[in-house]
């Protein structure tokens, strides 16, 4: 059974290889080497060991012929015929997946999450629930809610550039005599540690499309108070539309967070032919750069 | 009962020590969010966890645990991917609508050079 994990076609696949924070979980989704397998005491002392030592496709893997799979060799205990695990953890790199899951988890708890999944989503369950074991260890404090943050500081800056932009082409649209540009948006420099000495401005309530005023403080209290009701997360994601129909295409889209994207070159490329048809040099780019600095 | 016992303590049903590790991010007044916290992960575990964390960096943790178990509660399948990936989609969206805009000043920016152009002839 192939490794779900290295099938291109899986959209747990595209999201976690856009993901610039956990490149550990990219190397092993690609690494084809078979690695050792880490020791029970190796993986329990320290997390590190466990990110750089583990295989490509360990998670997701099928259960071998014979042999106990790969949590059950963990937790050292018989593989039972029907074990909920043998289907995503195989016995060869299975384990070292196994024990960042048990680690943070525990494995009744994943045992009951699976159990409470109709079987054909188990594998999509399996693989969210190793990225975020492994975005735990990595990152005891924010584990993968870093990462979403970091999202929603891009999503910010990018809206409030789209805003300042459309400023610009609304005041060149108008019948005015010359105008100028309004002064550019204050940039946020990426370099900037969003939460290691300073609290980024910004709080979970904050999700796009909206652009509001960053709050001046960082208020995780506040954004669990409005996340712990079902029913705004419920209207959040109505928002959003169903994450699971984002999916479609979902290698075209990673492959578009990663760079810029094909469309975004097209239009640059019609921008200059109509240009070069008029005659007239290039303008600067001086929109351009601060997107391109923005936008990684 | 102790009436002074933490949210962790009176959902385990136990003495809420003076030194439990879950009373200062657990107020008895919010019984839910560390029931969220042990559906997911279990107290065994988020005591392991934040006794290996500093103190200061403990309340911030707890947060992070909160918001991934809700997360998990909500979308037993995708969890906090999901968010993920609602939000890369909307960069994506965004940086599309940006590369638009952009495009579509520079052709205004041309229409108003040619205007000029030709207001001199």
């Amino acid at each position: 059974m192939m490794s779900y994990l290295r099938n291109p076609n899986s959209p747990i696949f595209s999201i976690l290889l856009s993901s610039s924070t956990t490149p550990n979980i990219k190397s092993i989704l690609f690494s084809q080497q078979n690695q050792k397998l880490v020791k029970r005491r190796d993986v329990m002392s320290g997390g590190g060991n466990t990110v750089t030592a583990m295989g490509g496709g360990g998670c997701g893997g099928g259960s071998g012929g014979g042999g106990p799979c790969g949590a059950c060799k963990f937790l050292r205990r018989k593989c039972v015929p029907g074990c909920i695990f043998a289907p995503y953890f195989d016995s060869e790199q299975g384990s070292a997946y196994f024990a960042a899951v048990h680690k943070v988890f525990g494995a009744s708890n994943v045992s009951k999450l699976l159990l409470h999944i109709p079987v054909h989503r188990r594998s999509d369950a399996v693989v969210t629930i190793c990225y975020e074991a492994q975005a735990r260890i990595r990152d005891p404090i924010y584990g993968c809610v870093a990462h979403i943050f970091a999202l929603q500081q891009q999503v910010v800056n990018l809206q409030a550039e789209v805003s300042y932009i459309q400023a610009h082409l609304a005041s060149l649209e108008l019948p005015q005599p010359q105008t100028r540009p309004p002064p550019p948006p204050p940039q946020h420099h990426q370099s900037q540690p969003l939460f290691f000495s300073t609290p980024p401005p910004l709080s979970i309530t904050d999700l796009p499309p909206s652009v509001s005023p960053l709050p001046s403080t960082y208020d995780l209290a506040s954004a669990f108070n409005q996340a712990a009701s079902p029913s705004s997360w419920a209207t959040q994601q109505r928002r959003f539309g169903d994450p699971r129909h984002q999916y479609g295409g979902s290698l075209s889209t990673s492959s578009a967070t990663v760079g810029l994207g094909g469309g975004n070159s097209d239009l640059e490329a019609l921008a200059h032919e109509l240009l070069h048809r008029q005659g007239s040099p290039p303008p600067a780019a001086t929109d351009d750069s601060p997107s391109r600095s923005m936008s990684r | 009962m102790n009436p002074k016992r933490c949210a962790a303590c009176r959902y385990l049903r136990r003495r809420c020590p003076k030194d439990c590790v879950f009373s200062p991010y657990f107020p008895p007044n919010n019984p839910e969010k560390f029931a969220c916290v042990h559906r997911i992960y279990g107290a065994g575990n988020v005591s392991k966890m934040l006794q290996q964390l500093p103190v200061q960096t403990r309340a911030e943790a707890v947060e992070s645990l909160c918001f991934e178990a809700t997360c998990r509660i909500e979308d037993p399948v995708y969890g906090c991917v999901g968010m993920i990936s609602l939000l890369q989609t909307q960069i994506q969206k965004t940086k599309n609508l940006l590369a638009r805009t952009q495009a579509e000043i520079t052709v205004a920016q041309i229409k108003h050079s040619q205007n000029q152009h030709s207001e001199f002839m």
